[in-house]
């Protein structure tokens, strides 16, 4: 019995289209991780936001003379919920929001009744999570988008992928105001 | 190995063991080979139970065509079948001889009989095998594990306790880092330091976390416990951790089979199986039930209908012993699937699925550590809860899913942080008000958990300066907290009972409240140690040694465990005395299984062709 070209090549083009499935639903299931953990970190930032006013609310009592420290949360997280959108400025505001943040819990060390305050001790461990929230929201984003990119342009995929309408991710670059302060010298 | 440094190397290995740069790994290439490691062990897995499943097939297969047999016998009482369908059925035997002869005598046989021979002699029994394995499979995918965890009596973390709070923030940190659902949390007051993860697939997952565990690790070694929790779930663990427990259920499942025609019990639980595999209902809570039986109780292992079966020591009538008589071919069967079982499961089949085990932990590992970026975190949790032994009471089934090997501990006493510190104190100084001979002042909780009940038997024994030495450890335990004294037994009184005093003896039964411990040591005795790791050759936890290995190889600081030579030479030699000698067992077991497997294929053979005959005799005067 012999088996004609035509067959083998119906075969071999059956098993390429097998493959390109696979690899289109691959790359579909990637990329919507990817946008799921973009989701993801404002999803924290929006918890964050939420958090502040509560806390504002119990720290306002014990810290009459600490105005500036808690308007400046309060100013940040408006400016934050102002931006919406806009990355750039938002990721600034954000970025103050966590400094004004820090510095709000470094003041209240010196407010031993403050720090005894039961709702203040589970407020305080709300935020902090919800600060390694956003961390972590935004490692998972990077680590998404680098399983995505790198299945996207690795050989032989990377022959297909733009044809299939896939195109590589951008990582989370960091606070560009942190990074301002680092300068490295090579 | 660019600095190590040459001289530390000659006056202080230990340092500059400390200080070398290792060849480092990153997490991804750690989870990539611990994956390829994965597929190398589970195809190894496969073969083994092909293995285990040729005599078992041929165990089952004559079994199988003997019920067949007997129905067809009957069916041709009332309504003759085609002589075309006897025909037929007198070649099945014609071919298992065939293959027979080839094996036992080297008889040639053209290879077309012989593969129809092998097919009829091996098909039917794998077959029902696979088919029992995949309905358990099935039931367990479809009714979750819900209902076993109801048996670990576990309760919902309060979100007004800070450290409980903690805990849900931790879990809901790494779901997110994972980018995973986050999965329930369950807590239980156990007095054991241990976390673990329940479930049939990643919706159903549950982590369930001991109260002592979120007391005992900090916030960052608490991260690293459940990143490696959560990366089990997000690796799939879950599932393969199913398929095991699934096979291992099938086994028991098997010999309930067998016991089905004698005892009710087996009749029961398969007729649930069969029922809740074909019939679908959702959410059923009576599935439930049944699931949380099979994973708790292990229930078709536990099934001894059979031995009951013949057990005539009650009554000796001559109907009984007729009747044990005819149904003695299925003794010798049964004894066959047992010892076959029991020998694969603790050599074979058992400890390849350890190992891969151990591989889903070290990735587990590997994937905790991308998630938290601290290897530290995990390595410190690890090495604090491997000091005690971090028992789940009821969660024996689920002990592999744990992240330390939960041992039993052997202490009769639950203890909180602050107990055993005052408990160390108080034994360190009776042992210094007692002699210097007696095991000397340790910190170390479980050793003294060790030492308490030698130190007991010893004193009620005679031995005076133990008496000594207990009393003054019961004072100042008692001074310290009286309520938790109570746990312990008056040294007076034990003594005194030894002397026969039974009012000390009443006092001592009274004063044994202690509803912890004992609760305990009943679930024990009830609840037959039915992990899939129970009949095993290899645990299926990876060591501590191992798994702090590899987390320094992803940059863990920790002292690198010194190898203790003088112990391996001599594991080394008693392994090359003794090998010899286990070999020789291994070998005369399987010779043993394989006498067993043809006894009970010889016996089955003649009892079916009796049963045949008889139907054939009172068919005749009809026909």
């Amino acid at each position: 019995m012999l088996i004609s070209p035509v067959i083998i090549g119906i075969i071999v083009a059956a098993l390429v289209l097998l493959w390109l499935i696979a690899v289109f639903n691959g790359l579909v299931a990637l990329r919507n991780r990817v946008q799921n953990a973009w989701a993801q970190i404002d999803v924290q930032l929006k918890r964050r936001h939420d958090l502040i006013p509560n806390l504002v609310e119990t720290v306002r009592g014990y810290m009459q003379h600490e105005r500036s420290v808690f308007d400046a949360v309060t100013e940040a997280r408006a400016q934050a919920i102002v931006a919406g959108s806009n990355i750039p400025v938002r990721t600034a505001a954000e970025s103050a929001l966590s400094g004004a943040l820090g510095k709000l819990f470094a003041v209240a060390e010196n407010y031993p009744q403050l720090l005894a305050v039961e709702n203040f001790q589970i407020l305080q461990e709300e935020l902090t999570s919800t600060e390694n929230r956003i961390a972590y929201a935004r490692q998972c984003y990077n680590d998404e988008v680098m399983k995505y990119n790198t299945t996207q342009s690795t050989f032989p995929r990377n022959l297909f992928a733009t044809l299939l309408g896939f195109s590589p991710a951008s990582m989370f670059a960091g606070m560009d105001a942190d990074r301002a302060e680092v300068q490295v010298r090579l | 190995m660019l600095n190590a440094h040459p001289t530390g190397e000659l006056t202080e290995p230990n340092a500059s063991q400390r200080f070398e740069p290792r060849d480092r790994e990153s997490f991804f290439a750690a989870q990539t080979r611990n994956r390829r490691a994965t597929w190398r062990i589970s195809v190894l897995c496969v073969l083994a139970a092909t293995l285990m499943g040729i005599p078992l097939a041929l165990i089952i297969t004559p079994l199988l065509y003997g019920v067949a047999l007997i129905i067809a016998d009957a069916v041709n009482l009332f309504s003759p079948l085609p002589p075309e369908f006897w025909r037929q059925a007198s070649e099945v035997p014609h071919f298992g001889r065939v293959a027979f002869d080839w094996l036992l005598q080297q008889k040639a046989a053209d290879p077309q009989a012989l593969a129809i021979g092998a097919a009829v002699m091996l098909l039917p029994g794998i077959l029902f095998s696979l088919a029992l394995w995949a309905a358990v499979n099935l039931i367990f995918r479809r009714s979750g594990t819900g209902g076993a965890v109801l048996a670990l009596r576990a309760r919902e973390p309060s979100p007004s306790e800070l450290k409980e709070l903690q805990l849900v923030d931790v879990v809901q940190e790494m779901a997110i880092a994972a980018g995973l659902p986050a999965p329930q949390v369950m807590l239980i007051d156990a007095s054991g330091a241990n976390a673990g993860i329940i479930g049939a697939s990643p919706e159903d997952a549950r982590l369930i976390v001991s109260r002592r565990l979120i007391e005992d690790l900090s916030r960052d070694e608490l991260e690293g416990a459940v990143a490696h929790l959560i990366g089990s779930i997000g690796n799939g663990d879950l599932h393969i951790s199913m398929r095991i427990t699934a096979v291992f259920e099938a086994c028991g499942l098997l010999v309930a089979v067998m016991n089905a025609p004698f005892g009710p019990q087996s009749r029961r639980i398969l007729w649930q199986i069969v029922r809740y595999s074909l019939i679908r209902r959702e959410g059923d809570p009576q599935e439930a039930a049944l699931v949380a039986d099979l994973l708790t109780r292990s229930a078709g292992l536990e099934v001894d209908d059979i031995d009951r079966f013949f057990d005539a020591t009650g009554k000796k009538s001559r109907l009984r012993s007729i009747r044990n008589f005819i149904f003695f071919p299925i003794f010798f069967t049964n004894t066959a699937v047992k010892l076959l079982l029991w020998f694969f499961s603790w050599a074979v089949l058992g400890p390849l699925m350890g190992l891969l085990w151990h591989t889903r932990q070290y990735l587990a590992d590997a994937s905790a550590v991308q998630l938290t970026r601290d290897p530290d975190g995990l390595a410190r949790a690890l090495q604090k809860l491997n000091e005690e032994p971090g028992e789940i009471p009821g969660g024996n089934w689920a002990s592999h899913l744990f992240l330390v090997r939960p041992r039993p501990s052997g202490s009769t006493f639950a203890a909180n942080t602050q107990q055993r510190q005052m408990l160390a104190q108080a034994w360190a100084a009776s042992a210094t008000a007692a002699s210097a001979s007696m095991p000397g002042a340790s910190s170390n909780f479980a050793a003294i958990s060790r030492q308490l009940p030698e130190l007991m038997r010893a004193a009620v024994a005679g031995d005076e300066r133990a008496a000594a030495r207990l009393r003054s450890l019961y004072q100042s335990v008692s001074a310290a907290d009286p309520e938790f004294a109570a746990q312990f037994p008056n040294p007076d009184d034990l003594i005194a009972a030894r002397k026969g005093d039974f009012e000390a003896i009443s006092r001592l039964r009274a004063a044994r409240p202690n509803p912890v411990a004992l609760g305990q040591a009943g679930m024990q005795k009830d609840h037959t140690p039915s992990s899939p790791e129970a009949p095993s050759l290899v645990a299926f936890h990876a060591s501590l040694k191992r798994r702090l290995k590899r987390l320094a190889l992803l940059g863990a600081h920790i002292d690198p465990v010194a190898r203790d030579r003088k112990a391996g030479i001599v594991i080394l030699v008693f392994s090359l005395l003794l090998g010899p000698f286990a070999l020789l067992a291994i070998l005369l077991f399987l010779l043993l299984i394989a006498v067993m497997t043809l006894a009970s294929l010889t016996f089955v053979v003649i009892w079916l062709a009796v049963i045949h005959k008889l139907f054939a005799l009172a068919g005749s005067p009809s026909a």
